[in-house]
């Protein structure tokens, strides 16, 4: 059973670190606070048994660098942009057309505001 | 992203045929557009609606474009740069021409719809990239109802249409032309509720909107859309559930307002 639940601690602190580096970063909570139980549970069985604890020292410390980095990404992460210079070029290019377009087109009547 | 624009414009879909007194030539409205992962919602891209006049030697029209580009932070891992537009009467929202660019990854697709009013049909261009990167033509006119209208199009008629006189329930069946096809959706008056936006705490329309197409909008009541019960009728906040998920979209800045 405590070997269950190290892999498991493990695999959720290895998946919270990932995260954290990624656009994701503020998934990495959810599998942090599960490599934290697991990580503790795992604890209380080596503790009974007498078992080695060095691994969960590690699932502990992966735990601890991934909620410290995503913490620090969703405090000061940059504002968040959008870069739309090509698609600003895209609009121009579109509009033109759509008018070479128009032009072409038998849309005299009622409701059109007809140009002076 | 595709599936969310999608229900970006069933969320605002509705096909009136009143008279414009909502929406100005130089209007432009932001919105945020957030996905829910595993309960936590993702800013993942900007959504942008614009007017504006355009004029040709006969008519001056109102240009009516949509805009979706993703956050840069996400642009190495899906970058997407969505155009739609559509050109309109100014003063009855009748659409002669419609434009959408989509640009999602290495997918692109680009439609055309030249419209003629008086045959009940429109000629449709659809274009598409091969796997050389060469692009591959496909013309095609359909025939529609009088009153379908496109995306882009049904999505600002919503605006026109008197909600004070509505009644709570009220649903009301639209035809909308996508990928050239017509989509039935219904729009459901839900009463109105006070909402807190980027322009202040502002009493709003509710409605609920479903299509005959179930693999795009998922769920009863899970797609709802909030318009300020103003004169401008502005989408202020809109939640969905499509088949991957749900999300939202929130106002984020709004200008150039008719009234």
């Amino acid at each position: 059973m405590r070997k269950v639940f190290i892999i498991l601690g493990l695999l959720a602190a290895i998946l919270a670190v990932l995260l954290s580096v990624i656009p994701l970063f503020n998934l990495a909570f959810v599998p942090a606070v599960l490599a934290l139980i697991f990580g503790v549970i795992a604890l209380y069985l080596s503790n009974k048994s007498g078992a080695s604890k060095k691994i969960i020292h590690y699932i502990f410390l992966l735990t601890i660098i991934s909620l410290v980095y995503a913490t620090y990404k969703s405090i000061f992460s940059a504002p968040e942009v959008v870069i739309t210079e090509e698609l600003k070029e895209k609009e121009i290019e579109s509009e033109q057309d759509a008018i070479d377009e128009l032009e072409e087109l038998d849309i005299e009547g009622e409701d059109i505001i007809i140009d002076e | 992203m595709h599936r969310i624009t999608i229900v970006l414009i069933f969320l605002f879909s509705f096909l009136m045929n009143a008279q414009n007194n909502a929406v100005g030539t130089n209007e432009k409205l932001v919105f945020t557009a957030s996905y829910n992962m595993s309960g936590i919602l993702n800013n993942l891209a900007e959504v942008t609606m614009e007017t504006s006049e355009v004029k040709t030697s006969k008519a001056t029209l109102l240009r009516l474009k949509c805009t979706a580009a993703t956050y840069s932070k996400w642009d190495h891992f899906f970058k997407i740069r969505d155009l739609y537009e559509s050109y309109v009467s100014p003063t009855t929202l009748k659409p002669y021409l419609y434009k959408r660019d989509i640009n999602e990854g290495s997918y692109f697709k680009a439609m055309k719809y030249t419209y003629n009013h008086k045959a009940n049909t429109i000629k449709t261009l659809q274009q598409k990239k091969k796997k050389d990167g060469t692009l591959w033509d496909e013309n095609k006119t359909i025939t529609v109802q009088s009153k379908t209208k496109d995306i882009v199009t049904t999505l600002y008629s919503i605006r026109t249409f008197d909600f004070s006189n509505m009644s709570v329930g009220k649903s009301t069946e639209l035809t909308i032309v996508f990928d050239r096809e017509e989509i039935k959706a219904h729009i459901t008056y839900l009463g109105k509720e006070s909402l807190a936006t980027v322009l202040g705490k502002k009493p709003c329309y509710k409605l609920s909107i479903s299509t005959s197409k179930s693999d795009v909008l998922k769920g009863t009541n899970s797609n709802i859309i909030w318009l300020t019960a103003d004169e401008n009728k502005i989408p202020v906040f809109a939640t969905f559930k499509i088949p991957v998920g749900n999300g939202e979209l929130k106002l984020k800045s709004a200008s150039g307002l008719r009234h």
